[in-house]
């Protein structure tokens, strides 16, 4: 028991060990909530109460992606509560507004610029879900655990854009 | 009763998130200069752990999956292609994000979800214009790839799990990642 709970406390554990965990969560998801995982659709179902005061007659935000406290809503507020829940365990729970040593040696130590970053990636990372159908939660997890093609197109496209990206960021440090 | 599900499950899901260390940027950024591989490992191990448990409970008939993400090849591909511009950025995908939101980090809080907001609402406003074309584009619909290329499921999973075991191998024990240079 003793050594179940140093387990648990500790700040992060082998991926292997944290992906058996998600796994079980996915067959749970399945099996339990006949639903998948996904982060985007929520934000889509939130954004859709501002998306119709700007357009009342806007076809996605009435047909496709309704407002409402959905599923996939639910689903964030667990993510986030998940999120806490795993900080408070380990003790590394606190309120910050940047602490990456490497990201200020990428981009720079000032606030704002990190501020800024997270905002336009963001906006692009929520677009691009939508194009996808999906983030890499909703797409590249849901869809890859049952083996769906559009996961593993989506996979590919993100790692090869991403290592682009990267190269780009990093220069001579990459 | 499905909302106190969807909640345990987010915060499972939250919870394994934040114990693989993805709400930290240097994470998504390490794994995309192909100097960590946690984001791959976890991914992979996951997909491989649920597609053991799935599939055979479809197989004997007990379930039936829920509706599977749909394949448009060109839309998941360019969708892809610009959400790894976005998430090599920022360090950060809306899940991971919202995990870190949790973890009390106010740049993840603030500027991130605020993106993902302003993010959907200019999808859904833009979507007649985008998406029809772009899913109409080699629209196989919602399907698995074991039903669409007409092999055994159980052999699907088995040749899959060995490509997640021999990645894992090549990674730890072939040393495939980068090392970090000092700066």
């Amino acid at each position: 028991m003793n050594w179940l709970m140093t387990q648990i406390r500790k700040e992060e554990w082998s991926p292997y060990v944290a992906g058996v965990l998600l796994g079980i969560v996915g067959i749970l998801t399945v099996v339990l909530a006949h639903a998948l995982l996904g982060a985007s659709g929520g934000f889509e179902n939130l954004a859709a109460y501002i998306g119709k005061a700007i357009n009342p007659a806007n076809t996605y935000f009435n047909y496709v992606m309704p407002a409402g406290i959905t599923y996939p809503v639910v689903l964030l507020v667990g993510i986030f509560f998940g999120g806490m829940l795993g900080a408070l365990s380990s003790g590394t729970f606190k309120f910050r507004t940047m602490d990456s040593e490497q990201w200020k040696s990428a981009y720079g130590k000032q606030t704002w610029k990190r501020w800024l970053l997270l905002f336009v990636g963001g906006i692009i990372v929520e677009y691009a879900a939508g194009i996808a159908g999906g983030c890499t939660s909703g797409l590249a997890i849901s869809g890859g655990m049952l083996l769906a093609p559009a996961a593993f197109l989506f996979i590919g496209g993100m790692f090869a854009s991403g290592i682009a990206t990267a190269l780009i960021v990093y220069g001579k440090k990459y | 009763m499905t909302y106190v599900i969807a909640l345990i499950l987010g915060v499972l899901f939250g919870f394994s998130l934040n114990k693989a260390g993805l709400t930290k940027y240097h994470k998504i950024a390490n794994q995309f200069r192909l100097t960590d591989f946690a984001v791959l490992k976890f991914m992979m191990t996951a997909l491989v752990v649920t597609m053991i448990g799935v599939y055979p409970l479809r197989e004997l008939g007990l379930i039936t999956f829920p509706t599977v993400p749909a394949t448009y090849i060109v839309g998941n591909l360019v969708g892809g292609l610009i959400f790894g511009v976005g998430m090599a950025l920022a360090g950060f995908c809306p899940g991971t994000a919202v995990a870190g939101a949790g973890e009390g980090k106010l740049d993840y809080i603030v500027p991130g979800l605020l993106g993902f907001l302003v993010g959907a609402v200019l999808y859904g406003l833009t979507y007649d214009a985008v998406f029809p074309k772009i899913s109409a584009i080699a629209n196989y619909g919602s399907v698995v790839l074991p039903d669409l290329w007409h092999i055994n499921p159980y052999l699907a999973v088995f040749v899959f799990a060995l490509m997640a075991l021999v990645l894992f191998y090549l990674i730890d024990r072939m040393g495939m990642h980068r090392k970090e240079k000092k700066s």
